[in-house]
């Protein structure tokens, strides 16, 4: 035991060591530069060039502590100029991003004051195509880093990122800075970049314009989550790792006759979605097929009443009357280029079921669609759709014969059938890589929200985006563009059914534990025997036993707030949507509209609701309620 | 070593029998492991009931079912079993799926295996790169066999990986197919049992899947150690009401 945990404690170290630095640039103001050391990052600069609008104009630097390493910019400046400021400043650094020489470089480093202090010289080079590495030779003994930007128009920065494949021809073991336009949504290609041989070197990253309000002030939330992303693969990452986890969550729990199916999609997912003439027919078919973008609409008086902001994103506008369609056209585009013509899918209400089948219908595609027997009975006019659209609807006939009894019978389909059939999800739940592929297909709601946003109101994040759970699809593409900004705060809200308490309920978040369902790892509704229950909601999109492996991450992490809503305040909540705006939910969106009467918000917050759904296959269920 | 490799080193093709615990009773269990071993069977795989028996066709899922709803849990099943080792010998197999065995604690319910005489267990949604990771060391801990499946479209690498972290036999499924849904072999099997007896490997194979009467079970273990019958058997204990065990062995072996 003694030698193991030796080892492991090695391993940390070597870890520890090799752990990858950070220097945030372009500090200006004093109390924003103590907010920034507060997170302790390895270097701090200072830019001393006045054709900045970042240059740094206050007599002195105070109040960082001596572990982070004060760093000046300088762009072409006098030996003289350098060794005034070093000193005046006490900096540990200098950063030279003009044509400095080699020889510049050596009187720099042979100053008294260099030697003594061991001031670390960082030379900048702008890199694109025709870089010549070679001339970075006679640098090597002059300095103690080289820092790689983008070539630009500007002598500083330029705000965006170069083609980091380059560095595969970096021929010095001299470490360096990585630099140019990175920001919080570039973790994921960090940690990929650290796991490939260009990065052997890299020392430390370099981020300074994208973590800004404005020019030299920066964003402490942002830079915060940035760094704990950054040397923390297993932690507080909300998108899906290497191995397909959430944390602990996810992975792929298949019997092994799926295992060809699953690891060919695997394997190609994230290929096929990178390929320009994928995206353009995704793109494409979004816009004249689907009718994206959705708008996203300031609901006035729904504002008003609640007396805050209030933007509803509009999923229930799609062609179908709901976000599902995003999915389906991903997925059906990916079982083309799989080669795959026969579609397999499971369905609750029958949403998704519509949606496979009307891009089955698009693509002339076999689409044969498993349904609980039960929900058959209960969803007549989504049966017929099915049908009109030349589907064939399999009644799951096993277990309590509702959704996840179709799940199940999905499954064995593809057992049976492992060639030429391409099951298409409908949630962000399954084996890895379903969860991240449904979420990469519908974070177009997110990426919209952005830009909609930018209009509405001058800035990309609202306060809150709030969004139903059943497997949690809307839901994922809701916040996934907004994971790594933890200054947008996320709510999930599950359905209580009757009382999270009744036993009639679907608020797997409260009632769940960790288990495996359907493939994956994630918290679900079960026995302390380990078998599956059944829930209860009045909607049928959120009467799931489980929860996505990313939302169960988000939930045990404390990312996302859950919020838990019965069926009578969804009810009315849907209604009153109706009366103040002229809408008509789902019973799906209304649970995540009825958090206005559970929460107090503030009069300027922004709150985007996803809307995710429109009422029409509800009426049934409203007008029986309702007594209408 | 333990029974099941010590049965595999036996000179004669396996007959392995699974069945649901708790079906068609609650309390049949014991009675038809002892009537099994009576008949001259091989082996069993005491299958425990799960709500979502993904990789079962409809016999082994309607079997769960109704051994859930007599009640049958890990904590009685683990009950039933407790004195199994006085009145049975030949070596025991607890199938089923990871969740129910997830929640009583991997641990937990390696060492009650292993306290009741269980000597391998057979987890068809644990992927053998977790079960390596992760809990491997506990299954040898407890002595317990690990069996993995294939299937015609395991790779042969993926076949000599799952062979390294076998330690009993090899779970060769005969076709793409959830359990009971085809049976009778074709050319098709054929070309993929002498595939993978081609591929030398250390773990005997044990066949799967479609094997149903004497043609099947003689066809099957042409290429393979032994095989194993579940579907039919669980169809005969429905007809029978647990009874007339013996004509159904004597069926397939003679």
């Amino acid at each position: 035991m003694k030698d193991t945990s030796n080892i492991t404690q090695q391993a940390t170290e070597q870890i520890d060591s090799a752990a990858i630095k950070l220097k945030i640039c372009g500090m200006k103001y004093q109390d924003n530069i103590e907010q920034v050391a507060s997170l302790q990052p390895d270097y701090l600069g200072f830019i001393f060039y006045d054709k900045t609008p970042r240059n740094y104009d206050a007599k002195t630097i105070t109040n960082v502590p001596e572990t982070i390493k004060k760093t000046g910019v300088f762009v072409n400046a006098e030996i003289s100029t350098i060794i005034k400021t070093v000193t005046d400043y006490n900096l540990q650094a200098v950063q030279l991003h003009g044509h400095e020489s080699p020889y510049y470089c050596s009187i720099l480093k042979s100053t008294k004051l260099f030697t003594k202090n061991k001031v670390e010289i960082i030379k900048v080079f702008s890199v694109n195509e025709s870089f010549n590495f070679n001339q970075l030779e006679p640098y090597e003994v002059v300095c103690d880093y080289f820092l790689f930007d983008t070539k630009g128009k500007l002598p500083g920065g330029n705000g965006y990122k170069f083609d980091w494949s380059l560095l595969n021809n970096y021929p010095s073991t001299k470490p360096f800075f990585l630099s140019g336009g990175i920001g919080l949504s570039d973790v994921d290609v960090i940690n990929k970049f650290k796991t490939s041989e260009a990065s052997k070197y890299c020392y430390a990253i370099d981020i300074n314009s994208k973590f800004e309000i404005e020019p030299g002030l920066k964003k402490v939330s942002a830079l915060k989550a940035f760094k704990n992303h950054l040397n923390n693969k297993n932690m507080n990452l909300y998108n899906v790792d290497e191995k397909g986890y959430y944390g602990e969550f996810g992975g792929a729990y298949i019997p092994e006759m799926l295992y060809p199916n699953v690891e060919e999609l695997r394997q190609k997912y994230l290929e096929v979605m990178s390929e320009p003439s994928f995206k353009e027919e995704f793109n494409q078919l979004l816009k004249d097929y689907v009718g994206r973008p959705s708008p996203l609409y300031f609901a006035k008086r729904l504002s008003e009443k609640y007396n805050t902001k209030i933007y509803l994103k509009r999923e229930d506008l799609n062609h179908t009357g709901a976000h599902k369609i995003n999915n389906t056209i991903g997925q059906i585009l990916m079982a083309k280029r799989l080669g795959k013509h026969r579609i397999i899918a499971e369905t609750g209400a029958g949403q998704h079921g519509v949606a496979t089948a009307t891009v089955c219908a698009l693509m002339g595609l076999e689409c044969i669609v498993y349904m609980g027997e039960i929900d058959i009975a209960r969803q007549a006019p989504n049966v017929a759709r099915m049908k009109m659209l030349g589907a064939t609807v399999v009644p799951a006939k096993s277990g309590s014969r509702t959704l996840k009894d179709a799940t199940n019978e999905a499954i064995r389909d593809w057992i049976n059938n492992p060639v030429d059939t391409h099951y298409i999800i409908g949630s962000a739940i399954g084996p890895h890589p379903y969860p991240d592929m449904v979420t990469r297909f519908q974070a177009v709601i997110s990426e919209e929200i952005k830009w909609q946003l930018l209009e509405h109101e001058n800035k990309e994040n609202p306060d809150y985006v709030v969004a139903c759970i059943g497997g949690g699809s809307n839901a994922a593409g809701t916040y996934y563009h907004y994971l790594h900004d933890e200054d947008v705060k996320i709510i999930a809200v599950e359905a209580a059914g009757l009382g999270v308490d009744s036993g009639e309920s679907a608020a797997t978040s409260v009632l769940g534990k960790e288990g495996i369902i359907h493939g994956c790892k994630t918290l679900l509704m079960q026995t302390n025997d380990g078998q599956i229950t059944e829930p209860y909601s009045i909607s049928a999109g959120l009467d799931y036993p489980g929860v996505g492996p990313m939302h169960a991450h988000l939930a045990k992490t404390g990312r996302a707030e859950f919020m838990s809503i019965t069926d009578d305040q969804a009810m009315n909540a849907g209604l009153e949507l109706c009366k103040l705006e002229g809408i008509i939910p789902a019973i799906e969106s209304s649970h995540a509209l009825a958090i206005f009467e559970q929460k107090t918000f503030k009069p300027d917050d922004i709150v985007v609701v996803s809307l995710s759904g429109r009422g029409d296959k509800d009426l049934n269920n409203y007008i029986e309620y309702f007594k209408i | 070593m333990n029974r099941i490799n010590q049965k595999l080193k036996e000179n004669k093709k396996l007959l392995s029998i699974y069945f649901t615990a708790g079906y068609p009773s609650l309390n049949d269990t014991v009675s038809i492991i002892q009537n099994l071993e009576k008949n001259s069977v091989d082996m069993i795989e005491i299958g425990l009931p799960f709500s979502d028996p993904l990789a079962d066709g409809p016999t082994i899922q309607d079997s769960s079912t109704q051994a859930l709803k007599n009640g049958m849990t890990t904590e009685v099943l683990f009950n039933q079993l407790k004195d199994i080792r006085k009145t049975v010998n030949i070596p025991l197999i607890i199938m089923g799926y990871f969740n129910p065995m997830f929640q009583y604690g991997v641990e937990a319910f390696c060492k009650k295996c292993e306290e009741i005489g269980i000597d391998g267990l057979i987890i068809p949604d644990l992927p053998v790169d977790v079960y390596h990771e992760k809990y491997q060391s506990t299954f040898e801990k407890y002595g317990l066999s690990n069996v993995f499946l294939i299937t015609p479209q395991t790779s042969d690498e993926r076949i000599r990986y799952i062979d390294s972290v076998s330690n009993g036999f090899i779970y060769m499924v005969s076709s793409a197919s959830t359990t009971g849904a085809k049976s009778g072999f074709g050319d098709e099997q054929t070309a993929y049992f002498e595939r993978i007896n081609s591929l030398n490997l250390k773990n005997p194979q044990i066949v799967g899947f479609g094997i149903s009467n004497n043609n099947t079970f003689t066809a099957a273990t042409k290429y393979a150690k032994g095989a194993i019958i579940g579907s039919a058997f669980v169809k005969h204990l429905t007809a029978k009401n647990a009874k007339e065990i013996d004509t159904f062995v004597s069926s397939i072996l003679s």
